[in-house]
């Protein structure tokens, strides 16, 4: 898989959909790190200018990674990801 | 009435960095039942962040010297979570008293009434808006650090890293070790500002090591610190893809004239860090500001003991100072709490080490005060609150029109007012909205949830 560190280790195989597209993940993957390691920077659209942002802080703070997850909004930076769920980009609190 | 949502224990530690896991280690090996809320997935906190499970990153990347450190305080945390410490991941602390700390953990409400308390939620990234900032591709210092340390994942190929203070160091070896060429490494002190940090690095033989280690990988990759430079913009179709860079005064005033384009496809800024004090400030906690230390922070006795009974606080919440302070300062916020429970009294190595390293921090870490200059790095038409799309005039207009108290500047344009409730804004908007040169904010106002959790979990909250 491109976008990881070299020599890891592969981890258990975690598919699921961002905005209807399939991914593959990692197990132990955030949200937001298995998009970034496919080239997915742009996780939502901002509340009323609407452009693209994406991982600030990666920690938790700054909710500019928000994205839908099955119908909730979660920080994609501090959820993990889950096999066949549903990412769409979005996500305003 | 019992209900399996709430836990309880003896001391209830919030964070498993450094401070945390020293608190809780020393804690449970004495006894005393321990839990430990986190909202990372592994023990570590930022500073010694652990790839995910299953990964074998041993040694794949070069570590500083310190870092061993780091490892052994995971190891002895994690044995002790096999047998007296609970390490509950994923949490999110919403609300606290004292005694009590309410957390949703996996979309449940739930609530941990505990005994003692040992705060140490650590610190995160000072942000300075640019033009360009908000593109997808920029991003702190930290959070290169989460993508290559946390999760083995490559930021990008050609890596600008700018800002000020000791963490740049960390950020560039953290990229070339991830396989990344780091374009430019740009401190925005002058080279004089920052050698005041020098004495303080030279009689630490434990700082001495790491810069040494630094300063070598540095020089092996060829990648030179250029002093007294900053990010002047980022641009990019929707993302980064060049950033303008130049030089900055004393003050870290952009020195327009001075300008040069570099192609790169991420950035990492780290301008400092914020201590992460709302809880403590929920708890009635009393803080005081020094820009130095990185804004407000809470006070504490010469045990880690703060005005509020039961209540501790450790590490970077009483003032950045690294993890070296925040692992003694744990140390000691255990001895006082086992002491209180009856047991000996405290080693006074124990609380000679904790004022030493706190003073060896403070003395590095004074050569690094924020320049109010790089406020003036954002124009008119910059966005500086992201959550609500507020731009520097804006704001400027607010403060002109309301009044220059942060609550002015919020009501006058919502500014601070997002899911971030002001983390990311809020250490430079005051300051950049009304021209203060002293980097002086108002101490932030506490807001229940103090992160945003479902409503869900606040009504449905155990008592």
């Amino acid at each position: 898989m491109s976008g990881r560190i070299a020599g890891l280790g592969e981890r258990e195989l975690v598919e699921f959909t961002f905005d209807g597209e399939q991914v593959s993940a990692w197990a132990g993957d955030s949200i937001a790190m298995a998009l970034w390691a496919v080239g997915q920077q742009a996780l939502r659209n901002s509340s009323s200018v609407g452009e693209p942002r994406g991982v600030l802080c990666n920690m938790g703070i700054c909710y500019e990674c928000l994205v839908v997850v099955d119908g909730a909004t979660v920080r994609s930076c501090t959820t993990m990801v889950r096999s066949g769920m549903k990412v769409q980009r979005g996500g305003k609190l | 009435m019992s209900d399996d949502r709430t836990i309880e224990a003896d001391v209830g530690v919030v964070g498993a960095g450094p401070g945390g896991m020293a608190a809780a280690t020393k804690l449970a090996a004495a006894g005393l039942r321990v839990v430990v809320l986190d909202e990372g997935q592994r023990a570590g906190g930022q500073i010694y962040r652990q790839l995910p499970n299953g990964t074998n990153g041993h040694g794949l990347m070069a570590e500083p010297p310190s870092h061993d450190q780091g490892h052994e305080l995971i190891k002895s945390f994690e044995k002790q979570t096999e047998r007296n410490v609970e390490l509950i991941h994923g949490a999110t602390v919403w609300d606290a008293q004292p005694g009590r700390l309410w957390f949703e953990h996996e979309g449940a409400s739930r609530l941990l009434r505990c005994r003692h308390m040992v705060l140490a939620p650590g610190a995160y990234d000072r942000c300075i808006p640019f033009p360009g900032w908000t593109l997808p591709g920029v991003m702190t210092a930290g959070a290169l650090q989460v993508m290559i340390r946390g999760f083995g994942v490559v930021p990008g190929k050609r890596a600008l890293v700018v800002g000020s203070g000791p963490l740049l160091l960390p950020t560039v070896t953290s990229l070339l070790g991830a396989g990344v060429e780091v374009v430019a490494a740009l401190e925005a002190s002058s080279r004089w500002q920052a050698l005041r940090a020098l004495p303080a690095v030279a009689l630490h033989a434990a700082r001495r090591r790491e810069a040494f280690w630094y300063l070598k990988q540095l020089s092996r990759a060829r990648v030179k610190l250029q002093w007294g430079w900053t990010v002047f913009a980022c641009e990019g179709d929707g993302r980064v893809q060049r950033a303008i860079i130049g030089k900055v005064d004393r003050s870290g005033r952009p020195r327009r004239g001075t300008e040069r384009t570099i192609e790169c496809d991420v950035v990492g800024a780290g301008f400092g860090l914020v201590p992460s004090i709302e809880i403590g400030l929920r708890l009635g906690v009393a803080s005081q500001f020094a820009a130095t230390r990185g804004g407000h922070y809470l006070v504490v006795d010469a045990e880690q003991r703060t005005a509020v009974a039961t209540v501790f606080a450790v590490g970077e919440i009483c003032g950045i100072g690294g993890a070296e302070v925040a692992s003694a300062e744990g140390e000691l916020a255990a001895a006082s709490i086992l002491r209180e429970e009856g047991g000996a009294a405290i080693d006074p190595a124990v609380v000679a080490r904790a004022r030493s390293e706190r003073r060896a921090a403070d003395s590095m870490l004074r050569a690094f005060a924020p320049l109010p200059g790089l406020h003036e790095l954002a124009r008119p038409d910059t966005i500086v609150c992201r959550c609500e799309d507020i731009t520097k005039l804006a704001a400027g207009q607010a403060a002109a029109l309301h009044g220059e108290s942060m609550r002015a500047i919020k009501v006058g344009c919502r500014a601070g007012m997002g899911p971030c409730q002001a983390r990311i804004c809020g250490p430079s908007l005051q300051a950049m909205a009304t021209d203060n040169t002293a980097c002086t904010m108002d101490l932030p106002v506490v807001q229940v949830p103090l992160k945003p959790v479902s409503s869900e979990t606040i009504l449905t909250a155990p008592e």
